[in-house]
């Protein structure tokens, strides 16, 4: 079965009209299209950034609050000063969008503009028929940033054509010794885990911000993880919510699991091990929302594992059913602002008691701007081992 | 239990106290006696008009009933236009012209001269009787936006204007930003000083009371505020402050669910917007400083029901958050106002009655609100999402339908959608129709000028209002069991559901199951776009916008660091930040603004 097709969409600066987008992703998903999604109210550097990172094959715009001719100039020049035009640019403004306006904008690089009332299943096509081919890249030498992102594309598909399997189930998979010395002296890799809803994107994007603040030439690697079924497409929409991880020390890479159970994808060790070993000071790898029976960090590569939970896991029974609470070196409690934290923590304090290991609680508030809490977890993770 | 928890309750308690008076008013005959009279005499005093053909009428019409517990199930249940629980109008005559002769009656002495005749000039309009057309205007830079100002009020009595901002003022950006040049006066007009708004109202008298000013702005509204503040204090003197009238919508809760023009936390925001209302309600007591808003709900691919039930409840919220700042619900409560889609699915025939009534009753019973603090009061906007670019003239015909279901709504004021809105900001021919149509439907027709209550009370809008209600209700459940209007924010609740409608409503256009005119129903195969005047701000504009930016930085350089410290301060140590951010504004821009808030309170974070 061939890869996935990608794409990344998004709305321009000071648009927040995201009702038609949300819409047209929703039918490409279903249509077996991955959507990597940035949300609304993006800057063209962002999008562009985000665009060759996640080596799409296309960028799709939905403006509708005018000055879309520049705004779409803007992204087609971007593309084409990096040498990344091989990434192809489309989008719509609903009737904000005249033949005139269209006819500028492609004269500027624009692939394609969809008018008003274009039926969605015609957009599908467009992309399966436009964007699923073979793909040309341009003549210009790529960047450090295109041979990575170019790289992680390769690994992930090479998966999903079938060419390469897993060799074993993620937990009986240990790395070969010597593995870890082939990196950069000083990366550190960090997982991040937890169930769906405890607010995994929000935190590592606030710890990013401490990073990127702290140490001014920090380069930081983000590998994010949402589910997908085999043969359908997957909405990858953590840079959405992440408003510190679109800076140009980030790296962020998106990935569907592809019908893999247990948070990651086939391709992720591979990609992971790519990225340790690339030029980076943090790596972070964030799961998709996991179950209790989850323990996604098997492969040896990660220097530290943190397990995020919010205060309402339920009774103190499911406690001992979580895996990852033997796991983990960090249990984060997040949203500790609500009623019943106080609770939680002392519980969970205590399951980890039986563990008879250094294992560390932090309670944390990740939405609240200048959390002291997010602040001791960025202590705790750079801490030497 | 939330207060959300208590309106329900309210609701249901009070529709079961008309079941039960209804009942006492037919066992109790003192009591029924009493209803009769009340009844009659309401009859017998409600003054008669001539139509321009000589027809007479009442000036409010009841229904045909003289038993005492039907007179209760009406009095009680919804009320005369103007009573308690308001369900037919906030107020008595809403749009009806002054009477043209003497009356015989008590009813007939509102303040009309009866010597103002036919050929007599007109009497002054009241409060309730002003024109209630509102147009929604801006684009350009300041002075573009206030030509057109004078251009469309230029025929009316008052001045009541309604200001739209572009993106990047939106979003508490200035017009220097990365990226944001193309943006400049698209869609609205673009405000960075307060300089901007000096011009944007020029030559209006602003502390006038036939003068008032509508602002649809909200991510960045106290600031926008303090800038009309210190324009109004520049041009006119510090005595103009509590003569201001208007409105400003800064709902920062329909942001949060559905319209994204958000930038800083949402308590944060929710924390500045109570600072702004203390201050406007002490200080500005004509002042509406919130404008609870459905609209961009509804337009967002909300249903009527879920735009009713999550601006209702989020009316209740922020009534519940300023009476906890220890604002008394009679002095807030008259200062908030209700802004509603309307659109031409069936529920719009009582949407606004439904939600009068709830208002009404949740905040006498819930609240303890005194009778203005009741009110609901109504700006209606057409529905812009029912308009398409395909075959764009028939946008006239569902305009034209969408007014009808608002007046016979009993909105307070209306703003009109131009039919060539799916393309481009309007442009002065169809403003001018969409203008006209309300003109059409309020002066030239006989429908709404001559008698109150003409298209109320048919059983099929009763029919619909008590399932609306009943729905409302239920979502209100739903909300109060995720634990509140900010809590089921935190779950997604309300952009989930406007989302998930949203993209029914497009399954059904697909499909056929909802019929779209001359596109999914009798659609012209060969149509091409449309040839459409364009409203675009050219770019020579949009860089004299930049230029005055870069003046007034400049000039304020050292000042604008010092008041911005001051600012900052002030927000540090918890105090309202209002009264300072007045000062703040007359030397720095919005975005300079924005962004030192932001490195204070953090941005706000999306949600998808």
């Amino acid at each position: 079965m061939a890869a996935p097709i990608r794409v990344l969409t998004a709305v321009p600066i000071c648009d927040g009209h995201d009702s038609a987008i949300n819409t047209i992703n929703l039918e490409f998903i279903r249509h077996g299209i991955e959507v990597v999604y940035m949300g609304y109210h993006r800057y063209a550097t962002d999008m562009v950034r985000a665009a060759i990172q996640e080596d799409v094959r296309a960028l799709g715009i939905s403006s509708y609050n005018g000055g879309h001719v520049e705004f779409f100039s803007e992204v087609a020049a971007l593309l084409k000063k990096q040498g990344a035009d091989y990434i192809k640019l489309f989008g719509g403004g609903g009737g904000t969008i005249t033949t005139v306006d269209a006819a500028a904008m492609r004269r500027k690089g624009v692939d394609k503009i969809f008018f008003a009332g274009t039926p969605l299943s015609e957009m599908v096509d467009y992309v399966h028929q436009h964007y699923g081919g073979a793909r040309k890249r341009g003549g210009k030498a790529p960047t450090a940033e295109m041979k990575l992102a170019r790289k992680l594309t390769e690994i992930e598909d090479s998966y999903a054509g079938g060419k390469r399997k897993r060799p074993m189930p993620n937990a009986q998979r240990r790395m070969p010794k010597g593995k870890k010395s082939g990196r950069k002296s000083g990366t550190r890799v960090f997982g991040f885990t937890g169930p769906g809803g405890a607010g995994k994107t929000t935190l590592i994007d606030e710890l990013v911000l401490r990073l990127l603040n702290r140490e001014p030439k920090v380069r930081i690697a983000i590998l994010s993880h949402d589910p997908s079924v085999v043969g359908l497409g997957a909405l990858l929409g953590d840079r959405a919510t992440m408003i510190n991880s679109q800076d140009e020390r980030v790296f962020m890479r998106s990935m569907a699991t592809r019908g893999q159970a247990g948070g990651l994808s086939p391709a992720t060790e591979d990609c992971l091990q790519l990225l340790a070993h690339s030029d980076f000071d943090y790596v972070i790898i964030e799961t998709v929302g996991t179950g209790q029976e989850a323990m996604p960090f098997q492969m040896g590569l990660v220097d530290k594992t943190v397990l995020v939970m919010n205060p309402d896991y339920g009774s103190r029974l499911q406690l001992q059913k979580i895996v990852m609470l033997d796991l983990a070196d960090i249990v984060v409690v997040n949203k500790s602002d609500q009623e019943r934290a106080r609770t939680a923590i002392s519980e969970i304090e205590r399951r980890l008691d039986q563990n008879k290991r250094s294992q560390t609680t932090v309670s944390t508030v990740a939405n609240r701007h200048r959390d002291a809490g997010v602040d001791e977890l960025c202590d705790l993770l750079l801490e030497k081992r | 239990m939330s207060k959300l928890g208590r309106v329900v309750e309210a609701v249901e308690n009070y529709n079961q106290f008309v079941l039960d008076e209804v009942k006492r008013a037919r066992s109790d005959k003192a009591f029924g006696k009493k209803l009769l009279d009340r009844w009659n005499e309401v009859k017998a005093n409600t003054p008669i008009g001539t139509a321009p053909t000589g027809l007479k009428l009442p000036r409010l019409a009841l229904p045909e009933i003289d038993e005492a517990g039907e007179i209760a199930r009406y009095l009680l249940g919804e009320g005369l236009p103007g009573e308690f629980p308001f369900t037919n109008g906030a107020y008595r005559e809403m749009y009806l012209e002054p009477l043209r002769e003497p009356e015989e009656g008590s009813y007939g002495k509102n303040g009309r001269n009866g010597k103002n005749g036919k050929n007599g000039t007109k009497p002054a309009p009241k409060a309730e009787q002003e024109e209630p057309t509102r147009l929604f205007s801006g684009f350009g830079l300041a002075e573009d936006t206030n030509e057109r100002f004078h251009y469309l009020t230029g025929h009316q009595r008052s001045a009541r204007l309604s200001t739209a901002f572009d993106g990047p003022t939106l979003y508490g950006i200035d017009s220097d930003a990365e990226g944001v040049f193309g943006k400049i006066g698209e869609g609205g007009l673009a405000i960075d000083t307060y300089e901007d708004m000096v011009r944007l109202y020029d030559g209006f008298d602003m502390g006038s009371p036939s003068f008032s000013a509508s602002m649809t702005i909200s991510g960045p509204a106290p600031i926008i505020m303090a800038m009309y503040i210190a324009a109004a204090k520049k041009r006119f003197g510090p005595s103009v402050i509590p003569k201001l009238r208007g409105t400003i919508q800064a709902d920062i809760f329909k942001e949060v669910q559905a319209q994204n023009e958000t930038i800083f936390p949402t308590e944060a925001s929710l924390r500045f917007l109570c600072d702004m209302i203390e201050f406007t309600t002490r200080e500005m007591p004509r002042w509406y400083p919130v404008s609870i808003s459905g609209y961009h709900i509804g337009e967002a691919g909300a249903t009527p029901v879920q735009q009713a039930a999550y601006t209702l409840s989020n009316g209740f919220a922020y009534a519940e958050l300023l009476s906890k700042r220890g604002i008394s619900v009679d002095q807030f409560g008259p200062r908030l106002s209700f802004f509603l889609d309307c659109g031409l699915d069936v529920e719009y025939i009582a949407l606004a009655r439904a939600s009068r009534r709830i208002w009404a009753i949740g905040m006498r019973d819930a609240f303890g609100a005194g009778p203005k603090g009741q009110m609901f009061k109504l700006h209606t906007q057409t529905s812009g999402r029912s308009l398409v670019a395909a075959e764009f003239k028939n946008n006239l015909t569902r305009t034209a339908a969408e007014l009808m279901l608002a007046y016979m709504n009993g909105t307070n004021s209306c703003h009109s959608n131009s039919a060539d809105e799916p393309f481009t900001t309007p442009s002065e021919e169809w403003i001018r129709l969409a203008a006209h149509g309300q003109a059409i439907l309020l002066d030239e027709s006989g429908i709404f000028k001559h008698t109150m209550n003409m298209l109320t009370g048919s059983p099929g809008m009763k029919a619909v209002e008590r399932a609306v209600e009943a729905a409302i209700l239920e979502e209100f459940r739903q909300i109060e069991e995720l634990g509140g209007v900010l809590s089921a924010i935190e779950h997604r609740y309300q952009r989930s559901q406007i989302q998930n409608a949203a993209h029914r409503y497009e399954q059904q256009i697909y499909d056929g199951t909802r019929p779209i005119i001359a596109l999914n129903k009798y659609a012209n195969a060969k149509e091409e776009m449309p040839e459409v005047e364009m409203v675009r701000t050219p770019r020579a504009k949009k860089q004299l916008q930049v230029d005055r930016l870069a003046k007034f930085k400049k000039k304020n350089a050292e000042k604008a660091q010092r008041a911005l410290d001051k600012l900052s301060d002030v927000v540090e140590r918890g105090e309202n930040f209002f009264p300072t951010l007045i000062e703040t504004v007359e030397v720095c821009s919005l975005g300079q603004i924005t962004g030192r808030l932001q490195e204070i309170v953090g941005h706000f974070r999306p949600m998808v």
